[in-house]
């Protein structure tokens, strides 16, 4: 089932999303000239690059797989359509074949001009062009291979030897870059040193895009590239994982809207109106780490891929408590109050009207925690600043108060968010009264035993972790979604361990939520666990189980674990999301049972709606 | 642990501006926990509250980055004393300085005070590379913000390597030292560019002398009368801001309750 999967894949190796009728050229033909563009331009952008003599070429990612995709091994024989064997790219380890750099490439060029021969030169051309243009930065690295690094020296993977094997074998790169083919961001590596490999990348959209066309993804034998264009910026990963295109590209999609959370997408559009080579890098300065922390969290967080809030398992009298704690510390043009604890929601609190037109996606918290946890500097003092949530509007900012609760220890975390960017001192006076009420119910000792749940408490027998995303919490059309999941225990103890669950869990949601195939109910006998996975109108469940389960063995204990969630659920969710009232009208309807807090100041907050 | 000082309304505001990696919130790090630690990129602006005697300052730390230059000027309202801080081996974020964040004090008080700062001092001076602080833990010195690396062998070298360059490089494992890129003449001049851009006559503001320090928040040289100075300058503006309350028809009760706190000096002396 697998390979058919990954059979239907290869067939349409490039995926363009437009109807094949307005393809020009014809889909084949720009699927192979793509193919080759892939191959010649990697070389390419190695002579661009590799000023001081050092070899560079491209991971296997860009490797056409319509071409090799039946080739055995890595060592792959030279594909059929392609002029020249030093071309041959296993570039992995084809190194020297490389080093004769552009005058290769060159030849390539010659060879291959048979068929899409013309699209190609063309291309290429404009390709060079644009790594000139480009790649004049990049040429100053020799600088950084003499150990001036340039770029800045908080973040570890910056300063990363792009040449190096250790480079490409990274499981996952992300790229993010302007239009113009300026790169932004990369997770892995300088973009000063990356530059003419991002102007390649930009070509390729660039010359799908010229045909009326988007690029989506190029799949090869170990690699999915994955491309979104989001306005004028344009994100891409490369990755060597087996997540689905679907589920990169939300990956993507988080790394855009982290952005747009600094910048705000109208700032971003109007800049590059304004100026189409701007660089982008000079207002995100500083911001990679939030970028670095948050593509960690990506890959090691199934909040992310679950679109859903882990909140810390609370007892409902203390979670009612503190949330009446929060309502009660407002003042006008409040709208969240989040509180957080080991980067986990304890609880939120919104202001009415907010919450009647429109509720926290979990993306956007997902983003607050990331800049929360990526943030130490937030560790002292009191932190004011802009932040946009780009799901709930991608153009504005509300003004985030940051600070900890418990320092010097720093696990518990209050976050404010007004509209008001003046409104500073009067949001710090809400942190003193919930500090100093939380303080005469002794909250935070209490808050400090909690803890997440071990799967052992559920008392299944061979249930080793799972994960469940419910959709029918009261309310639940007002309220953020949530997952609920044990901690991983032994056998997924190590850090390795963890991730092939989760990597299991991510294949198992690709089959569910497969565009072309959905399914409800998945059962996989893996190597060394069964998964099963189950959807329904009311919840999203991932199970794992030890290997020697039976079906009827698991069945039985998926309904005895469920029964167990619904016994627990008042511990496991937030499940009465309380409201405030920062507007003098507060609207007539509210929904939530425990608003009775009524504090009614005054207004300023509506321009937000 | 709620500290009562955090209770009370700040008197007095202080602002630190600068580039990024300047090491303004390093600065405050020295001054506030008496230690030198990795800090990251600052994110909007950070509020602090000092108690000095029976005052209540408030120090905002300022991200430099310029993804939050649109912030600066409301940090800024009503400022007391600007701090403005650069990197002694990197002309560029002195020149920043004029360029970019004068014009944020714009909206500080009218006798506002401007101190400029010369931060990293011990890359470039033996006497600062050897203050130690007191409090200092060895374990800090592996830690350090900028991978700066340590010199093992803290040997003096009094001629600095020709070596030029931005920020981050390596006082080498030599103990030699980082060309000084800004010298304090040039700190002198933009404080007088400063005074003439503000309106304010030389001769009856602050001389440059006092007002232009050089730093090192990783070894503590001359963090602490950084601060301490500033903090005695601006007393008189928290007086006469008293007086203009004291003035008005609405008394602030709040404000009376920390007069009555005891005078004495602050922990970090």
């Amino acid at each position: 089932m697998e390979e058919d999967h990954h059979r239907d894949r290869e067939a349409q190796a490039v995926n363009i999303s437009d109807p094949p009728a307005e393809n020009n050229p014809p889909a084949d033909t720009l699927a192979t000239s793509l193919c080759l563009l892939g191959n010649h331009m990697f070389p390419d952008s190695v002579a661009a690059n590799a000023c001081s003599g050092v070899n560079r070429s491209e991971p296997a990612s860009l490797q056409p797989s319509d071409v090799t995709a039946e080739d055995p091994g890595p060592e792959a024989e030279p594909p059929s359509n392609l002029g020249t064997e030093s071309e041959t790219p296993d570039c992995q380890n084809n190194l020297p074949a490389h080093s004769a750099g552009r005058g290769t490439e060159d030849a390539g060029v010659e060879n291959d001009q048979s068929d899409s021969g013309e699209f190609v030169v063309t291309m290429l051309a404009k390709a060079k062009l644009e790594e000139q243009g480009i790649g004049v930065k990049g040429r100053s690295s020799p600088l950084l291979e003499a150990g001036i690094q340039e770029s800045p020296p908080f973040t570890s993977h910056r300063d990363e030897d792009v040449t190096a094997d250790s480079w490409r074998r990274h499981r996952k790169h992300v790229f993010v870059l302007s239009e113009a083919g300026k790169p932004i961001y990369s997770r892995y590596g300088s973009e000063e040193a990356l530059s003419s490999t991002m102007g390649v990348m930009m070509a390729l959209v660039s010359f799908v895009q010229s045909g009326d066309n988007i690029i989506r993804s190029v799949y090869s034998e170990g690699h999915t590239v994955v491309f979104l264009q989001k306005g004028p910026l344009v994100l891409v990963c490369v990755s060597s994982s087996r997540q689905s295109e679907q589920q990169l590209r939300e990956e993507l999609l988080y790394v855009y809207h982290q952005i747009i959370s600094m910048l705000t997408q109208a700032s971003i559009s109007r800049i590059f109106e304004h100026k189409k080579n701007y660089d982008l890098r000079r207002l995100l300065a500083g911001s990679e780490k939030i970028l670095d922390g948050l593509l960690n969290l990506v890959d090691s967080d199934p909040s992310f891929l679950l679109a859903a809030v882990h909140c810390l398992p609370l007892a409902s009298s203390l979670r009612d408590s503190l949330s009446q704690i929060l309502q009660k510390a407002i003042t006008p043009n409040l709208v969240f109050s989040i509180l957080v604890a080991k980067n986990q929601l304890l609880t939120i609190v919104q202001e009415k009207t907010v919450i009647e037109d429109a509720r926290l996606a979990p993306a956007d918290v997902h983003l607050l925690l990331n800049l929360i946890g990526a943030s130490s500097a937030f560790q002292a003092g009191e932190i004011w600043t802009p932040i946009c949530l780009p799901l709930f509007n991608p153009d504005c900012y509300f003004y985030a108060y940051i600070s900890y609760l418990d320092p010097p220890e720093c696990t518990v975390c209050l976050l404010l968010l007004s509209t008001d960017k003046e409104a500073f001192y009067a949001v710090a006076e809400c942190k003193r009264k919930i500090e100093e009420a939380m303080l005469a119910q002794n909250s935070l000792s209490l808050i400090a035993k909690a803890q997440s749940y071990s799967v052992s408490q559920v008392g299944v027998s061979d249930l080793r972790h799972f994960m469940y995303k419910p959709f029918d919490v009261p309310d639940n059309h007002r309220q953020l979604t949530q997952f609920t999941s044990p901690e991983m225990e032994a056998p997924y103890g190590s850090d390795e361990e963890k991730m092939r669950l989760l990597d299991l869990y991510r294949y198992m949601h690709s089959r569910i939520h497969s565009t072309s195939r959905p399914l409800k109910l998945i059962y996989h006998v893996a190597e060394r666990e069964t998964l099963l996975a189950w959807v329904t109108s009311k919840f999203e469940l991932y199970t794992c189980f030890s290997p020697l389960v039976t079906k009827t063995c698991a069945i039985t204990a998926i309904t005895k674990l469920l029964r167990w969630i619904k016994k627990e659920e008042d511990r496991l969710f937030i499940r009465y999301p309380p409201k405030y009232s920062t507007t003098p009208n507060p609207s007539k309807s509210s929904r939530s049972s425990r608003s009775e807090q009524q504090d009614t100041t005054d207004n300023g907050f509506l321009s937000l709606l | 642990m709620p500290d009562l000082s955090r209770m009370k309304k700040p008197d007095v505001k202080l602002v630190f501006l600068g580039d990024m990696n300047v090491g303004k919130t390093s600065l405050l790090h020295r001054y506030m926990e008496r230690k030198f630690k990795d800090t990251i990129s600052t994110v909007g602006g950070a509020f602090f509250l000092k108690q000095w005697g029976p005052y209540n300052i408030s120090i905002w730390d300022t991200a430099g980055r310029e993804q939050f230059h649109g912030l600066g000027s409301m940090y800024c309202r009503g400022a007391a004393a600007v701090i403005l801080t650069y990197d002694v081996t990197n002309w560029q974020s002195l020149a920043e300085l004029e360029e970019r964040f004068l014009s944020l004090t714009d909206t500080a008080n009218h006798d506002c005070i401007y101190a400029l700062v010369g931060n990293k001092a011990d890359l470039t001076d033996s006497k600062a590379h050897h203050c130690q602080d007191s409090d200092r833990l060895p374990e800090d010195r592996a830690e350090c913000e900028e991978e700066r690396t340590e010199p093992h062998v803290l040997s003096a070298c009094p001629t600095p390597p020709g070596t030029g360059g931005v920020g981050q490089q390596p006082a080498s494992l030599s103990g030699l030292l980082l060309h000084k890129q800004v010298a304090r003449e040039d700190a002198v001049a933009l404080y007088g560019r400063i005074l003439r851009y503000k309106g304010l006559d030389e001769k009856s503001s602050l001389p440059a002398d006092k007002m232009c320090f050089e730093t090192s928040a990783k070894t503590g040289y001359n963090v602490d009368v950084l601060f301490e100075t500033l903090f005695d300058m601006v007393v008189p503006a928290i007086l006469s801001k008293r007086h203009e309350n004291q003035a008005s028809p609405t008394v602030d009760l709040e404000d009376w309750r920390k007069v009555s706190g005891k005078r004495g000096k602050s922990s970090c002396c």
